[in-house]
């Protein structure tokens, strides 16, 4: 049998090219709208309605909520911090965010009735949220005013859901596209819409990286601060070791701390503590210690202290996540079993807590599981020998009380202690805690930095120790290059830093100096007393 | 569509009837030798006939139903929980179950289904005693302990059933212009028709309701250390007691208690609420007086009271007292005191020891006379007076007929035991008490009978027993009454938020009790009076 042909004659074929219109090509922005979203909300900021999320609470038992129910706008709020909890794992958080802002901006088109020639202003709205959530940075989630991160997006969807169901009760015009190729764009419009969203995202990313770049950085390191990944807070600590900020360092210190590198690589980031924007419930420019005294006290082995300022917070913004784990951490290293048990029943309401609540409830009423704990056991080290008042350390304890300890649990504690000492280059308190290394070989570059610093005012320090004589040559060669700089160290703090990071002489000399803080303020006082 | 609507009605009927667990006894059952597994333990209580229902959980991991059965030999009741291995007792059958066994005593099985079968615990028994408690419960909802408070309030509970309402609720939202504090609120006489509780920080002022109208008040004078706290209704004149405290508090580091709350100095004031005048009725330097309490009679006042100057260097400046007294915080220890009072003259006679808790290296608080006027229920501690956060502190009572002193051991328990309100019968009384969590106060109920001695104490009923658990607040501050509070929490913040306060007129009492040496703390001085009886031996 002969194959039948279709080929056609080339001529005819020509024609019919000339013949058709052009083909439109269009994209489908809203479906790259919803990408760039996830993106945005998972990947890049993923971190930060994570953290939201810790400093946030929610159960459905609304008699527990009431505290937040109370208060305007409850309502939304609880909602809003119902669907926080999502953000226990980012990409999933990330997903129902990126739906709500797409589906939020084709809601914006219909019930605009937007020409497709106007079609990118549909978007403006989501954008607008991601700007004011980028521009807000800590403050989303500090003092615990996590409900309207998911709640405000989400009351606007419902009404707009309304208005476009009263519309379409009314009117049957058809809707743009949502799921095919917006077939009823041209080229150009299409083009407009990625232009307006691509500019926009671009111009969120550049307010955030140039004004608010520590923000992800801090959420980045709270984030594994909470798993425990101390490998990962020191990389991402050191990556941005020119970023200054407290809970950047105190994050950076406590994984330090766990994994034996203190009295080593402290000084690896720049400690000169730059200004955040971040505001208390009070609206007052705050200096943030909420984000890390807590976190600071307990890893520091001052448990009560801990739970003293857990309890602070709790008062002021309501119970979170991230505090009642650390009630609950701090309750078993005291053998408070019941009161680990309660935190315990509220935590396993909280949705996606089930591991944390499976880890740790194991460990009630067993002390041997708890000084198991690796965690636990290191912090037990540095626990205080002996009772005293947090009223006679200055503040932060963590540091107040190192810088007076006398006794200590181990040599972690009299690392710590010295430490305490250099950092707040107080020299004099320094070399009276020496003593128990005299003879030795120092355990760290930064002490026998330390040591000879000290030298100047105490002739002959250097001898009581081993070890030193190699580490003279680099700080002569130290002195002899920073010299032209010492007239106006401020001034070459920053410049200098790169060279010099994580050499203790560089930061006795250039870091942490009044002069390079930029309107640091100090906590703003709240309503206190007697209870 | 009728037939489909019935059908859909039916089906959900069934479904929530097959939700329901069969309130059975059932008829086959292993026996075991355990306590019945129940929270809170209300197991061999003595309970009030009005009390509402025992809900209760029963914590049994592996069980996956459970009944319980409530019986005597005048009537029975039955209820069962699954999943959530809650126990919900039905009101009205409780009720008559309650109202049937006046005096007598209720049996209750614990039946709980395993995997192998229903198990049946050790039962026990709940007596239910002749004489009501007084319907009414107020305290303050308030975080433990610490410094800052937020979202606090006043609440009143009515005992016979689960109703909660606010007596007074502070400002829900943060602001720096609203916050304030509410705390030390009393009845006269277990009755709500004289109340008064405090207000601190913004719209600060002693808020005074009577006659269901509220005003407030400023207790304010150059001899006059603060406002006045820790108030007492006279029981037949419009007088109030108050201590007035400088008061300080401080985090320990590495002990088993948390907090220590200490006075740095305290007198007492007398206020009479008709003339709106304030005056002193006990002015010391060297002792501290605190925790006024009327007898029934309006005829004494017991407080107590410590010695501070023997505790300080008086070579240290007396700015310095507060960190000096707490670094010897548990050498500080307070007498049961005593002085009397002829409500016809005003007048008041001298201190008395009532009891030298100080000899024996103990320390008084809170000192409450029960309404018959025989006994001092009153807390112990070894130390301090802020026997809330001591571990130590216990109830104890002085029979005032025998002069004897004894723990209320059946109540008491290992942790912290405070805070006490007699019911106007004076068989009950209730107390706050930290022994559920060690942190987070709840109120507890126990019987006293006429021998004197206290039962076994149950924490205040909840309709979801796990609500003990969950809430994470404190209860705080017992109160007892007969009535329910009728003044409206929106009359009382119209009170706190727009009126000032009237400024109490200051009036010296000629026989108040004033013995000042011209100094504030580190003299070494003699006492200008010795007359006192208040001088507690010095601890060795």
């Amino acid at each position: 049998m002969q194959k039948k042909s279709y080929k056609q004659p080339r001529k005819a074929v020509k024609q019919e090219v000339k013949a058709a219109p052009r083909k439109k090509r269009v994209l489908p922005i809203l479906h790259i709208f919803f990408i760039l979203s996830w993106l945005w909300a998972a990947w890049y900021y993923g971190s930060v309605f994570h953290i939201s999320r810790e400093y946030s609470f929610w159960v459905a038992d609304t008699r527990i909520m009431e505290y937040i129910l109370s208060q305007p706008y409850g309502i939304l709020r609880y909602i809003g911090r119902a669907m926080l909890q999502l953000y226990k794992y980012p990409w999933l958080g990330g997903l129902l965010m990126a739906l709500i802002l797409t589906v939020g901006s084709w809601l914006v088109g219909y019930c605009m009735r937007l020409r497709t020639s106007w079609r990118a202003v549909q978007y403006l709205p989501a954008l607008l949220y991601m700007a004011v959530v980028t521009y807000k940075g800590l403050d989303i989630f500090f003092e615990a005013r996590t409900g309207f991160i998911f709640g405000i997006p989400f009351l606007v969807l419902v009404v707009l859901c309304i208005w476009a169901v009263i519309i379409r009760s009314f009117s049957r015009k058809p809707a743009p596209a949502f799921i095919r190729l917006p077939k009823d764009e041209t080229p150009r419009q299409n083009g407009l819409q990625l232009l307006v969203i691509g500019v926009c995202l671009a111009a969120i990313i550049g307010f955030d990286q140039w004004q608010r770049p520590y923000v992800r950085v801090i959420c980045g390191l709270l984030q594994m601060e909470y798993k425990q990944d101390w490998a990962g807070v020191q990389k991402l600590a050191r990556a941005n070791a020119t970023m200054s900020n407290r809970p950047m360092a105190c994050s950076y210190a406590i994984s330090l701390v766990q994994t034996g590198q203190v009295a080593e690589r402290l000084f690896e980031i720049r400690m000169d503590y730059d200004s955040l924007y971040v505001h208390g419930l009070d609206g007052r420019h705050n200096n943030a210690s909420a984000l890390y005294v807590p976190e600071g006290n307990y890893y520091g082995g001052f448990i009560e202290s801990s739970q003293h300022a857990c309890m602070e917070q709790m008062v002021m913004t309501g119970p979170t996540v991230r505090l009642l784990k650390l009630q609950t951490k701090c309750a078993l290293m005291r053998e408070e079993w019941n009161l680990a048990e309660k935190y315990l029943a509220v935590l396993r309401q909280v949705p996606f807590e089930g591991a944390f609540c499976e880890k740790y409830g194991k460990m009630v009423r067993h002390i041997d599981l708890v000084n198991a704990d690796k965690e636990m056991a290191l912090i037990r080290l540095t626990e205080p020998l002996h009772d005293s008042y947090e009223s006679q350390y200055q503040q932060p304890l963590f540091m107040g009380y190192n810088l007076l300890l006398f006794e200590g649990r181990s040599p972690q504690a009299l690392i710590n202690s010295l430490i305490v000492c250099l950092y707040t280059k107080l020299m004099p308190q320094f070399v009276e805690r020496l003593e128990p290394l005299v003879g030795s070989t120092p355990p760290s570059s930064i002490i026998m930095d330390g040591i000879l610093l000290a030298e100047n005012k105490n002739p002959g320090l250097s001898q009581n120790f081993t070890g030193l004589n190699f580490r003279q040559p680099q700080m002569q060669t130290f002195f002899r290059n920073t010299q032209p700089y010492m007239q106006d160290r401020p001034k070459y703090a920053y410049e200098l830093f790169p060279k010099y990071k994580g050499y203790y002489p560089y930061y006795y000399f250039f870091g942490n100096l009044k002069a390079t803080k930029k309107g640091y303020t100090s906590l703003s006082s709240s309503s206190s007393g007697v209870n | 569509m009728r037939y489909t609507l019935f059908i859909y009605l039916l089906a959900a009927t069934l479904l929530l009837s097959g939700c329901k667990p069969k309130a059975e006894v059932p008829s086959q059952f292993a026996e075991t030798n355990t306590e019945a597994p129940i929270y809170p333990d209300y197991k061999d209580i003595v309970i009030p006939p009005n009390i509402a229902p025992l809900n209760f959980l029963v914590k049994d991991s592996i069980a996956t139903a459970y009944v319980a059965h409530l019986h005597s030999s005048k009537m029975e009741m039955t209820a069962a929980a699954s999943g959530n291995a809650t126990i919900k007792l039905d009101s009205l059958e409780w009720r008559t179950l309650l109202t049937e066994n006046k005096g007598s005593d209720i049996s209750v099985d614990i039946y709980a289904k395993r995997p192998e079968g229903w198990v049946h615990f050790k039962p026990y028994k709940i007596s239910v005693a002749e004489e009501p408690i007084d319907a009414f419960l107020s305290y303050r909802l308030i975080e433990p302990g610490y410094e800052l408070y937020r979202q606090l309030g006043i609440y009143q509970r009515n005992l016979t059933t689960f109703d909660e309402v606010p007596v007074y609720e502070n400002n829900r939202q943060y602001s720096d212009g609203e916050n304030h504090c509410i705390n030390c609120h009393n009845y006269r006489k277990n009755s709500t028709e004289s109340m008064v509780f405090h207000v601190r920080s913004n719209h600060g002022g002693t808020i005074v309701v009577q006659d269901g109208k509220a005003h407030k008040i400023q207790l304010k004078d150059s001899t006059i250390i603060t406002s006045g706290v820790y108030p007492s209704w006279h029981p037949t004149e419009n007088l109030l007691a108050f201590s007035t405290n400088k008061t300080g508090q401080a985090f320990h580091l590495y002990y088993p208690e948390k907090i220590e709350v200490m006075d740095e100095k305290s007198d007492l004031l007398l206020y009479d609420v008709t003339k709106n005048e304030v005056s002193h009725i006990i002015r010391t330097d060297d002792d501290m007086e605190t925790f006024p309490c009327w007898a029934p009679d309006g005829k004494t006042l017991y407080y107590c009271c410590a010695k501070r100057n023997y505790l300080l260097d008086p070579s240290v400046p007396d700015t310095l007292i507060t960190q000096q007294l707490l670094l010897k915080f548990d050498s500080i220890r307070y007498n049961l005191m005593s002085i009397s009072f002829d409500p016809k003259t005003r007048s008041f006679g001298q201190p008395q020891m009532v009891i030298d808790a100080a000899a024996e290296n103990k320390s008084i608080s809170v000192p409450r006379v029960s309404p018959d006027g025989r006994y001092i229920l009153y807390t112990k501690g070894d130390y301090g007076q802020f026997h809330i956060w001591h571990k130590s502190s216990d109830l104890w009572v002085k029979d005032l007929q025998t002069d004897e002193c004894y723990p209320l051991t059946e109540a008491n328990s290992p942790d912290v035991d405070s805070f006490h309100s007699w019911s106007s019968n004076g068989r009950w009384f209730a107390f706050s008490s930290r022994r559920m969590d060690e942190n987070y106060t709840r109120l507890f109920i126990a019987y006293f009978d006429k021998e004197g001695k206290a039962h076994k104490a149950f924490v205040m009923p909840q309709e979801d027993p796990e609500w003990n658990i969950l809430l994470l607040k404190s209860y705080n501050v017992p109160e007892l009454s007969r009535d329910a509070v009728t003044i409206s929490p929106q009359d009382l913040r119209q009170c706190i938020y727009e009126t000032e306060g009237e400024n109490a007129i200051y009036k010296p009492n000629p026989t108040a009790f004033v013995r000042l040496d011209g100094t504030t703390g580190a003299s070494k001085k003699a006492p200008v009076d010795g007359t006192s009886g208040a001088s507690p031996k010095k601890p060795e």
